[in-house]
């Protein structure tokens, strides 16, 4: 009984982490129809550089924490202005720019190898990493913090999506970004904001888990598809749906890793994926995307 | 009938490539160089297999490192564990990458796009983790040796293998043309332009999906076959991400959707980063910088300057890369 307790909260934690690239990858779909292959990158980015602000700089804490986030956002109008409007200008496929944005994110592993060498560093945390007894289960405010901000976000996004006019505005361009432009909604801002927020929120994700998993350049990749699959699995036309989809992956892996070994995690979650495409292609809750069709 | 005319321009090419390659042994005289002409006839074997899945049929695929591995794993694990001789464990290499192709092909293919582009990512994915982590089985991130070919007692050279992968890559490019140049190839660009209007006009969508799927598989598996004997050995590497931005760069960089584009690409890319003095770090930023530049400026690779440099506008069958992609697109 209280190993599953255990369980699950590791699962939670890092499906908290799934979720939230899943969401970001969501977001910015919803937008405009383009899966963005960097948003690993920008948790990347987020992790780097609060090793660059906190350990080398020794900035203190707040004022890392606001450099972090300059950063990222920075990433994120590089990416938008030098990837995704020049190519969009060209009249380019989705797919075609999605290959562009994994090409903004081997740049982006590249400069950061440059920068940070190849090898895992320790990266200083926000919260204290000290044990905390909840009840039968071990954790600490780290661990804790992630699944608040999580729960945090989830409801922002919610709430910017469902309960303001902007909102509005952001589903209209999904569904059509020139409709969308003719009843006045400038449908490039609204683009522009999604790759903006959703840089947000990978940073925060960065600040958040790096202490956990420790900051390696290469760890952008395992974090997009991670949060891909999260994102297909629950259905990508919904951020919900995608945060959803990050909790359920993270809760197998954790549950088979716990009772079986972390060898065949990911294999079984790839098969679970491919069952349940099979049956829905659209994702599990993917159904706006699939009456979009 | 096919025409003569048809007939020329399908053997024309891969006869002149033959001749040039053949030559190539008598030039270079270090086994270093050598061995990367070899790479670029590997390279251009892997894609394209990658070039008629997705230049001319429009489906990607991200897990082509997943094949490229599982030939090369499964033809060294036979010919070593296995005790198989060379003419078994080849065939029966292919074969299983066909099967495992048909098995994850089917689920698979009922995708679009960024569903399918994702999905054959985590089958490379899975698959990298699997070949380092089940070290009983596949010897873990060290890999294994691959035992040297012999026929009758005859250990084969270096040069001998050059030109086996050379024939071998000639075979695989008369094949690709005489696919694309006869109502196959316009079965698969039909694939690419409009699903619905394809299936209309009789042509059985998923059947012609599944088998280039299998085929590019295929070929992926039998450019790692030819990797692991030329490195002599074989490790999870082949299975990493760094061989997918590889393919993507090739593709892209020689042009998605022409004839020559792959072995154009695999020249390019394995060429050029020989003249860069601090070769390993600053590589990767190249090539990202390449795709993104190519993906701008040159949608077409450089199969597409060729017909500008000599005032061409014979352009057979050659869509706009940009059209490429719209089979999977989800129109508004």
């Amino acid at each position: 009984m209280e190993q599953i307790g255990v369980i699950l909260l590791a699962g939670l934690t890092n499906g908290s982490v799934y979720g939230l690239v899943g969401l970001s990858i969501s977001l910015i779909y919803g937008t405009n129809r383009v899966i963005n292959f960097a948003q690993g990158e920008f948790v990347m980015l987020g992790v780097m550089s609060a090793i660059l602000f906190m350990v080398t700089l020794h900035l203190p804490t707040w004022a890392a924490i606001g450099a972090i986030l300059v950063v990222v956002v920075l990433a994120a109008l590089i990416l938008e202005l030098g990837v995704y409007q020049p190519l969009m200008r060209r009249g380019a496929a989705p797919l075609t720019i999605m290959i562009g944005t994994l090409a903004a994110a081997i740049i982006a592993t590249g400069i950061a190898l440059l920068i940070w060498g190849p090898l895992q560093l320790a990266v200083p945390n926000v919260f204290s990493l000290q044990a905390l007894n909840l009840g039968p289960l071990m954790t600490n405010p780290q661990q804790l913090a992630i699944i608040g901000v999580f729960a945090g976000l989830l409801l922002l996004t919610w709430y910017l999506m469902y309960r303001t006019s902007f909102g509005l505005c952001i589903r209209a361009t999904g569904v059509n970004p020139r409709i969308a432009s003719l009843m006045g909604i400038r449908a490039d801002r609204v683009v522009r904001f999604g790759f903006v927020f959703s840089a947000l929120i990978s940073g925060v994700v960065g600040i958040l888990i790096g202490p956990l998993l420790g900051g390696q350049v290469g760890m952008g990749v395992t974090l997009t598809v991670k949060g891909f699959m999260a994102a297909i699995l629950g259905g990508l036309g919904s951020p919900f749906a995608a945060a959803a989809g990050g909790v359920m992956i993270a809760v197998v892996e954790a549950l088979v890793a716990g009772y079986g070994s972390s060898l065949y995690a990911e294999p079984i979650i790839f098969s679970l994926i491919l069952a349940i495409l099979f049956f829905r292609p659209y994702g599990l809750l993917g159904d706006f995307e699939a009456g979009r069709r | 009938m096919k025409s003569l005319n048809t007939v020329r321009s399908m053997l024309a090419g891969p006869a002149l490539i033959l001749l040039v390659g053949a030559l190539v042994p008598l030039l270079v005289t270090s086994g270093f160089h050598l061995r990367l002409v070899s790479i670029i006839c590997i390279y251009t074997i892997l894609c394209t297999g990658f070039n008629l899945l997705y230049g001319y049929a429009g489906q990607i695929s991200m897990g082509q490192q997943g094949f490229f591995a599982l030939g090369a794993y499964a033809f060294t694990l036979l010919m070593s564990a296995g005790d198989w001789s060379f003419w078994s464990a080849l065939p029966a290499a292919l074969l299983i990458c066909a099967v495992v192709a048909l098995l994850i092909g089917i689920p698979l293919l009922r995708l679009r796009s960024h569903y399918l582009a994702m999905a054959t990512l985590c089958f490379g994915l899975v698959f990298a983790g699997i070949a380092s982590r089940w070290i009983e089985f596949t010897g873990g991130t060290a890999g294994m040796m691959v035992p040297s070919v012999k026929f009758s007692g005859h250990v084969v050279s270096r040069t001998e293998l050059y030109y086996a992968i050379l024939l071998i890559m000639v075979l695989v490019l008369v094949m690709q043309n005489f696919i694309v140049s006869t109502h196959m190839g316009r079965a698969l660009m039909s694939l690419r332009g409009d699903e619905t209007a394809a299936q209309s006009l009789g042509v059985n969508v998923t059947a012609w999906k599944l088998r280039i799927f299998i085929l590019s598989s295929v070929l992926a598996g039998l450019a790692g076959i030819a990797s692991a004997v030329v490195n002599r050995q074989v490790n999870p590497s082949f299975s990493e991400f760094p061989i997918l931005v590889s393919i993507l760069t090739i593709a892209v960089v020689g042009g998605l959707g022409t004839r020559y584009g792959a072995l154009l690409g695999a020249c390019v890319v394995v060429i050029a980063p020989q003249g860069l003095a601090t070769f390993g770090e600053s590589e990767t930023i190249i090539y990202g910088v390449c795709l993104l530049l190519f993906l701008m400026f040159m949608p077409h690779g450089l199969s597409g300057l060729i017909p500008k440099l000599f005032g061409r506008i014979r352009r057979k069958a050659v869509l706009p890369a940009h059209g490429v992609v719209k089979a999977g697109e989800i129109k508004p």
